[in-house]
């Protein structure tokens, strides 16, 4: 699951050194779209608390199921909770998870990938084939036997997808230097006698940091959809927290008499993902390394 | 060729050995003492140390690593200490299941891409093709979980068409097997097809601007012919590539799928490893997903080269 | 020795067993059963101890000496009577001869000894052998008769011979030595049905026994057992007629409920005796006080949560028998459901009420886990859930590494062994680490006589002193339920929760 996602944006990333530029600028439109409906979602994670909205863990425990009504917009879950609340607070574990994980992937997987591209050399070597040996493994597999094995908590979660997420940027950061050191100002630089590290923070940093951020993007989107999964199994953020992954789960065993509890928490899911795939997209292709992108 | 294949194999070597020793210490340093788990109850401190012992786990991790390394290569990767079955055993029962359904989702997706893909690209820049590259675009944030559970609400629950769950052996009715194969194919083509579709859009589109594409067209040949024969092939190389990487991830990474619908196939193994703790076997199967992971990567590199003699020379 | 050979006046048990007239039967079909769990296989070795999937199947391929007849009474099974000593503690079984196992090797007394024997080696380190710990030693005084030693009395010791369980089936010893490691996935038993083949996570197929020493009363020609861990998929299965008959429980209420408004469906469902319950380590805080453990008792509204979890289908409890036991109280001393006074105690204790408690990472375990919770939050005391799989409860249970954890006192046909082993003061499985003198005294009198009103008494008295110390709770009876097509005839009461469909055909 993940790893289709991760193997995805690899192979978005990969082919786009072989694909001529296409990316139009019409994305305008779906870009705002996009940036107003995450900054609505951060915004009810920020100040969930302070909304007029039933608490999210609260149960009315004979009114499971029930039907929307003045006092819940979206009526009740499965164990009598406020559903559009629990949406709400929901997005906070999204995106806390999705915004925290995929940093450990950019700080470590970007500074891998920079010195790999820089240096070459059996660095280099050790740093691809340390890559190709992760992305050996099934993700999945992975975070599920941390979380079951090491608890389920919003750090653990947190770390393992972090982790699992390190190869995917430096393989990114590698190809984005690996382009980079050939350019005039790396080998003027490199003439006029600057330290291997001035080179590396002053010249590149800058350079590749964009093309990072366009994939740290990516990577949130992937986040968010990994914990979900982990949460859909039962092994994501511990209960009561309500996670738009565990809803869906819960709501799935009743699809066939309030469908709309697996379907609400999917559609929010969706959005967000969507959104962050739009935002990463269209900063990618402004980033895009490669001589006359821009 | 025979040097790039040699190269190939050298970098192959230390990869699968880095594999077996990361496989290890994952299952290794997973908390969960396997002899108090062996022991349940009966786990006094003296059974415990008589059994660790027996079991060879109170030596050094490194003396441990080499000992399993020579019985994997050996080709014993240890019984379940649950169901005495051997891990061989377990993965081969459940492999055809992961098979099959890899082998229909692969096909599944393809006949979806491959035609949209040539007519987007015919068409690029059209409204067809904005509407489908949008679409696939879409369709990349949309889970296989969900894909899954709408599947099974529409075709399963609402009109009542085809099993949720529930596989039927090919031997014992080979059109009920495909029936229970037909939603988790689906749910997984469905996550497919985007890439597939992406990738081989904008090679085909670099195609159709080659000279000899011009040329073609400048002798008259049937456009069709021209896409099929002329630009398909030397277009579908990277999407030899995505499928094949697909192929490899989806031996074990069908998880979720498996489990949603009751396939008895690897990730589902995987899982109940897990939730038993079940190490031997979780052990054994991740190396032999992780194994097979870079085996098909190294064929898909060979295949490759052999399409794309540039390849062998260049940057690879 | 004063012998009692009732047994024998119970002749024709089998035909009682299925719960119908024989004449009513048709021959032949197969009949596929969902089950909920993979069965890992059936070596107690290897197992350690059988789970309802387990029991399920093991009922087709395997045998105990005795069987429950539909009164919930010992009736007989491989054994064709028995008698005691009058202090209950040598218990002599008189086999039926001429059973052999599938494997054609005799079965007999050496046989019944030899699987005794191997489980309570201690050398074997085998799990199953906790479960025996009252049994000293099974003798073989000759082909046909088996003894019995127990440590304690045990007034109604056969009954608790007949589940069909890790401890009371009997295997052939010659299949288990012979095939080892193999063994665990290719039993061999004397029941009326054998193992024909098994795909692991997929089915188990399992074929009529010809040479049954009982083939008469067995109808179908085939029984596919088939793990569905999914509900949903389960009861689909049952609907689209992949499947003839489900495993199902309380939380599946939504199902249950449909499957009995559905006129091609039935419902099987039967009272048990037992709880589902849990229990607070006393020797940790904040549960060493008193007060603490019974605040939180009092804060549970057990019909709220039946509501919440199990649309009300189940069942509170308040004692460790339940409805379907012999043991009835006038007063078995629980505490009155009262929120506001939990609150006040909570506040005379002082401190801040913050503790753990274990849930299985399961749809129900996370179900429950949640409910609990907010009901002690609303007196103020803050659960965290932590999930954890089905197997390392008891594990965490034994080593007492746990503030509350959940049980079961599973539908057994005599309270005793249950009661002893939870409650006795000096019991290895005294979980909830509490000496009481008077709760001793209460259960050793109620093993020291077969008559049942002074049992019932002694047993009352446990309960109110358990209840009155909140050391154990009991949040809901058992229950247990089966979903089959209407044509499914012949399925016995679900004692335990086994289904046994060994006796079962199809109209």
């Amino acid at each position: 699951m993940a790893v289709r996602e991760v193997a995805a944006l690899d192979v978005g990333v990969d082919t786009s050194a072989v694909t001529p530029v296409r990316r139009q600028r019409r994305l305008g439109g779906l870009f705002v779209a996009s940036v107003i409906w995450i900054a609505l979602v951060g915004l009810g994670a920020i100040f969930a608390g302070l909304l007029p909205i039933p608490s999210p863990t609260e149960m009315d425990m004979l009114g499971k199921r029930a039907l929307p009504s003045a006092e819940h917009w979206l009526g009740n879950d499965v164990l009598g909770r406020d559903v559009f609340s629990r949406l709400i607070y929901g997005g906070r574990i999204s995106l806390t998870v999705g915004l925290l994980a995929p940093v450990i992937g950019v700080t470590v997987g970007g500074a891998l990938g920079m010195l790999a591209g820089y240096f070459r050399g059996r660095f280099e070597t050790i740093v691809t084939g340390g890559v190709d040996v992760l992305l050996a493994f099934p993700p999945l597999v992975f975070a599920l036997a941390v979380t079951a094995y090491l608890g389920q908590s919003i750090l653990n979660i947190t770390l393992v997808i972090g982790i699992l997420g390190i190869p995917a940027f430096t393989r990114v950061a590698r190809a984005v230097t690996l382009s980079l050191s050939e350019r005039e100002f790396v080998t003027a630089a490199r003439a006029l006698g600057a330290t291997h590290s001035r080179i590396l923070l002053r010249e590149l940093l800058p350079n590749v940091a964009l093309p990072l951020v366009a994939f740290f993007l990516l990577g949130v989107a992937v986040t968010i959809v990994v914990e979900g999964a982990l949460s859909f199994l039962g092994l994501g953020v511990p209960p009561p927290a309500p996670s738009w992954g565990s809803m869906i789960g819960e709501g799935r065993e009743s699809l066939d008499i309030a469908p709309w509890l697996a379907f609400l928490p999917a559609i929010f899911m969706f959005l967000t993902v969507l959104a962050f795939n739009v935002i990463g997209d269209t900063l990618r292709a402004l980033t895009d390394p490669r001589p006359g992108a821009l | 060729m025979a040097k790039f294949i040699g190269r190939r194999l050298l970098y192959l070597l230390p990869v699968l050995l880095a594999v077996t020793l990361l496989t290890f210490l994952i299952a290794s340093l997973l908390p969960g003492d396997l002899a108090i788990t062996l022991l349940g109850d009966q786990a006094t401190p003296e059974k415990v140390e008589a059994l660790r012992a027996q079991m060879g786990l109170d030596l050094p991790i490194w003396q441990r690593y080499l000992l399993w390394l020579w019985d994997v290569l050996h080709g014993d990767l240890g019984r379940s200490f649950r169901t005495g079955e051997t891990v061989l055993a377990a993965v081969a029962d459940r492999l055809p299941v992961s098979l099959e359904l890899m082998v229909m989702a692969e096909v599944t997706a393809l006949l979806i891409a491959i035609p949209l893909a040539i007519l987007c690209a015919v068409k690029s820049g059209s409204a067809t093709d904005r509407f489908l590259t949008g679409l696939a675009f879409g369709k990349l944030s949309l889970p296989p979980f969900m894909v899954a559970i709408l599947l099974i609400y529409l075709f399963a629950v609402s009109l009542n068409l085809l099993p949720a769950t529930g596989w039927i052996p090919f031997a014992e009715d080979p059109i009920a097997n495909l029936r229970s194969f037909v939603l988790p194919a689906l749910t997984l083509a469905i996550a497919e097809w985007p890439v597939l579709m992406r990738v081989l859009r904008s090679d085909m589109i670099a195609t159709l601007q080659e000279d000899y594409i011009a040329m073609a067209k400048a002798k008259g040949l049937r456009p069709a012919r021209i896409l099929l024969v002329h630009a398909l092939k030397p277009s579908s190389l990277t999407l030899v590539t995505v499928t094949g990487i697909n192929i490899g991830r989806l031996i074990g990474g069908a998880l979720i799928v498996e489990v949603i619908f009751a396939l008895p196939g690897i990730g589902r193994l995987l899982v109940g490893a897990i939730y038993a703790r079940d190490f031997i076997i979780l052990q054994g199967a991740v190396l032999f997903v992780a194994v097979g992971f870079v085996m098909v990567n190294f064929v898909v590199d060979m295949l490759y080269a052999v399409l794309d003699p540039r390849i062998r020379h260049g940057r690879a | 020795m004063k012998t009692m050979f009732r047994a024998i006046a119970l002749a024709a048990s089998a035909a009682v067993l299925a719960g119908a007239p024989a004449l009513a039967q048709k021959k032949g079909g197969t009949l596929t059963v969902g089950l909920e769990l993979d069965i890992p296989g059936f070596d107690p070795l290897k197992v350690g101890v059988y789970d309802t999937s387990q029991n399920i199947a093991a009922a087709l391929l395997l045998e105990t000496l005795v069987k429950l007849d539909e009164n919930g009474k010992a009736a007989p099974g491989l054994a064709a009577s028995w008698s005691h000593s009058d202090d209950f503690k040598t218990w002599t079984f008189k086999l039926r001869p001429d059973v052999k196992f599938h494997d054609g090797t005799p079965f007999n007394a050496a046989a019944v000894k030899w699987n005794f024997d191997r489980q309570k080696d201690p050398k074997n380190n085998c799990r199953c052998a906790f479960y025996i710990a009252g049994t000293l030693a099974v003798e073989a005084p000759d082909d046909l008769t088996v003894v019995y030693k127990l440590k304690d009395p045990a007034v109604n010791f056969p009954v608790l011979l007949s589940r069909p369980d890790q401890n009371s089936t009997i295997h052939s010893p010659s299949a288990i030595q012979a095939k080892g490691d193999d063994y665990n996935r290719n039993l061999v038993g004397t029941g009326p049905f054998v193992l024909k083949s098994w795909t692991a996570g997929d089915r188990m197929v399992v074929e009529r026994n010809p040479t049954y020493w009982d083939k008469d009363k067995i109808s179908l020609d085939r029984v596919v057992l088939r793990p569905l861990p999914d509900s949903q998929s389960r009861f689909a299965s049952l609907k689209s007629g992949e499947t003839d008959l489900l495993w199902a429980d309380e939380f599946e209420a939504d199902n249950i409920e449909r499957a009995r408004k559905d006129p091609a469906l039935q419902v099987l469902t039967y009272a048990g005796s037992g709880a589902a319950v849990s229990l607070f380590n006393t020797k940790v805080e904040p549960f060493d006080d008193v007060r603490v453990r019974q605040a939180l008792v009092m804060a549970l509204d057990r019909k709220k949560m039946s509501m919440a979890i199990t649309n009300g289908l189940s069942r509170p409890a308040s004692n460790p028998y339940g409805d379907g036991s012999w043991v009835k109280c006038k007063d078995d001393g629980a505490l009155p459901e009262d929120p506001k006074k939990a609150a006040a105690l909570i506040k005379e204790y002082g401190k801040p009420v913050k503790f753990k408690m274990l849930f299985t990472a399961t749809p129900r375990g996370r179900a429950n886990g949640q409910v609990l919770q907010q009901l002690w939050k609303n007196v103020g005391a803050e659960m965290e859930i932590e999930q954890v799989d089905q197997a390392t409860i008891p594990a965490r249970a034994f080593q007492r590494k746990f503030d509350v954890t959940p049980w079961r006192i599973v539908d057994f046909p005599d309270p005793d062994v249950q009661m002893f082993a939870n409650f006795y003061s000096k019991s290895p499985l005294n979980l909830a680490s509490f000496t009481n003198a008077d709760l001793d005294k209460a259960l050793e009198a109620a093993r020291m006589t077969a008559d049942e009103a002074k049992r019932t008494e002694a047993y009352c008295e446990a309960s109110r002193l358990i209840n009155q110390n909140a050391t154990w709770f009991f949040t809901f009876q058992n229950t247990y339920y089966a979903m089959a097509k209407a044509k499914v005839k012949g399925v016995p009461k679900l004692y335990g929760g086994v289904i046994d469909v060994s006796h079962a055909w199809l109209e």
